[in-house]
């Protein structure tokens, strides 16, 4: 356990190093929370307007949510496992007397927590900016079954990182690009992140209910807005870790198909 | 006249070796494409699906909406198809390889901004070419409008180049370009969708200090009927200063290059 801790607070400290790329990075984040804001203010500019099953408070709140949510399950330093098959560097942490899947996520929420630190900050000033008026979830319970929602979305979320990093080693030259696929368009798309996903048609929402991708962020958020029943709730759990457990399984399946492709090439 | 069909020789070639660079990884390359492709799917979904029960978006209708988008992704794409090497500059700069640059018998600018078309943009702009065209004479605009429609996809071209010039140049002086141009690009990304959902400050900000309403909102309009002709010779005078500036600055950077590493 102490290894991990030692992990953690040296991650920490090496996100440090590269302060301004930090900074960029965030940068960037706060503006896109513009586009979708100013958009839906548009779209809710009468504060009476209900769509979607959201009034003007519930919009914002799932904007700023997506936009906390995303520091907490969607950053990750995971994505350099993909260089570390393709350059042979992988070969040194099997060589090291620790837990290569364990290793990954204890940076990650190394990453996670200091994403979040920023995103406090970021929040309150875009609030001075921008004064939204946010709905606040009361019921604890809804509020513990949130929490509870993402954590399985944090776990979710790893297992589909490393799952495509994992395609390096099948595809040396090629880990980017099914990284942007599944990561980029299909993470970012059919989380909810870019737009909630009940503007869109019932059939389509049913079926993106079967995939893991909205327990990331949509699913969470539903919750913490007190959209669903409790029931569902129950149920979007269940299928949430249903999906945890099949990714973890699978991860460690491919990532055991992999090490026998592995040749360690550039080492 | 012999310069131009110099430097076109000189693109071409360096095309074309991007062009087979790509080559060697041809299932990422396809993975790559068909995930941009995706993404501009997903996203006219998104608007489709708004529109159709909101009805209008700032007073633009579904169609005029998805119009912008259009011609947000036509400018963007556009880009990225010329200037990609940009994305490639910072290595040149911090290993000093960019003496090497500044020595060939041509221009180190051209060489920095357009040194290898992106092959893999360039399948997406005829079917993005056809989207413009086929939505765009669906609101039957006059001979004029589409006249200044074009001028003005010029000139947010220009303004986009503007900028290219002046990320390469930070990228001499400060060795920063990745994130630069990213937040260059986060920027453009604003106008994705009419530049009237902003409210102020903000909007003024995407408007006169950082044009990303005339370079990408600005053309659009004018297919719309939105936009006189003053509006045209003003953008394009300010097309026209920031390409200046930015060649300027580029010269100036030129000046602090140190060749750190060579």
């Amino acid at each position: 356990m102490n290894k991990y801790l030692s992990v953690f607070k040296i991650s920490f400290a090496q996100e440090f190093a590269y302060r301004a790329s930090f900074i960029m990075w965030r940068v960037r984040n706060v503006l896109q929370i513009f586009l979708v804001f100013f958009l839906w203010t548009t779209v809710f500019a009468n504060p009476q307007t209900e769509l979607f099953g959201y009034n003007r408070d519930k919009i914002i709140t799932y904007i700023f949510g997506i936009f906390i949510l995303r520091a907490l399950v969607m950053s990750a330093r995971t994505v350099d496992i993909s260089g570390e098959i393709s350059n042979g560097d992988l070969t040194n942490y099997l060589l090291k007397p620790l837990d290569y899947f364990k290793y990954w996520f204890t940076r990650d929420i190394s990453s996670k927590a200091l994403n979040l630190c920023f995103v406090v900050v970021e929040v309150f000033l875009l609030s001075l900016f921008l004064r939204p008026s946010f709905f606040l979830q009361t019921d604890p319970v809804k509020i513990i079954l949130f929490l509870v929602s993402i954590a399985f979305a944090v776990v979710m979320f790893f297992g589909l990182l490393v799952l495509a990093n994992l395609i390096t080693f099948w595809l040396p030259e090629s880990g980017w690009g099914a990284q942007f696929l599944f990561i980029v368009i299909f993470a970012e798309y059919l989380s909810g992140a870019v737009f909630p996903l009940d503007i869109l048609p019932t059939v389509i929402q049913n079926i993106l209910y079967k995939l893991p991708f909205p327990y990331l962020l949509f699913f969470p958020l539903q919750v913490y807005l007190g959209k669903l029943s409790t029931g569902m709730i129950l149920k979007g759990l269940l299928f949430s870790g249903l999906w945890m457990t099949i990714l973890i399984f699978f991860m460690n399946y491919v990532w055991h198909k992999g090490l026998k492709r592995y040749t360690a090439v550039g080492r | 006249m012999k310069r131009f069909f110099y430097y076109l020789k000189v693109w071409w070639m360096m095309s074309k070796n991007s062009f087979l660079g790509m080559l060697t990884h041809r299932v990422g390359v396809f993975v790559f494409t068909a995930g941009k492709v995706i993404r501009f799917g997903f996203f006219l979904a998104f608007l489709y699906f708004l529109l159709i029960r909101t009805n209008t978006l700032a007073g633009y209708t579904l169609q005029e909406t998805i119009f912008f988008f259009l011609t947000f992704n036509l400018i963007d794409v556009i880009a990225q198809f010329f200037f990609r090497e940009v994305y490639r500059f910072r290595p040149l700069v911090v290993s000093g390889s960019f003496d090497l640059v500044l020595l060939k018998p041509m221009s180190a600018l051209f060489r920095s901004l357009m040194g290898g078309a992106d092959i893999l943009d360039l399948f997406t702009i005829p079917p993005l070419i056809f989207a413009v065209f086929y939505v765009g004479s669906q609101m039957s605009p006059s001979q004029v409008q589409v006249l200044f429609y074009i001028l003005l996809v010029l000139n947010g071209l220009l303004i986009a180049t503007a900028f290219h010039i002046a990320v390469l140049s930070l990228g001499i002086m400060t060795l920063e370009i990745d994130h630069t141009v990213m937040i260059y690009r986060s920027l453009t990304n604003l106008g994705r969708l009419p530049i009237d959902i902003y409210q102020q400050p903000l909007k003024g900000f995407l408007t006169y200090l950082v044009p990303v309403g005339i370079m990408i909102s600005l053309p659009a309009k004018a297919l719309m009927g939105l936009v006189s002709a003053n509006g045209v010779f003003w953008s394009f005078s300010l097309g026209i200063i920031m390409f200046t500036l930015s060649l300027r600055f580029w010269k100036l950077a030129l000046r602090k290059y140190s060749s750190a590493s060579s």
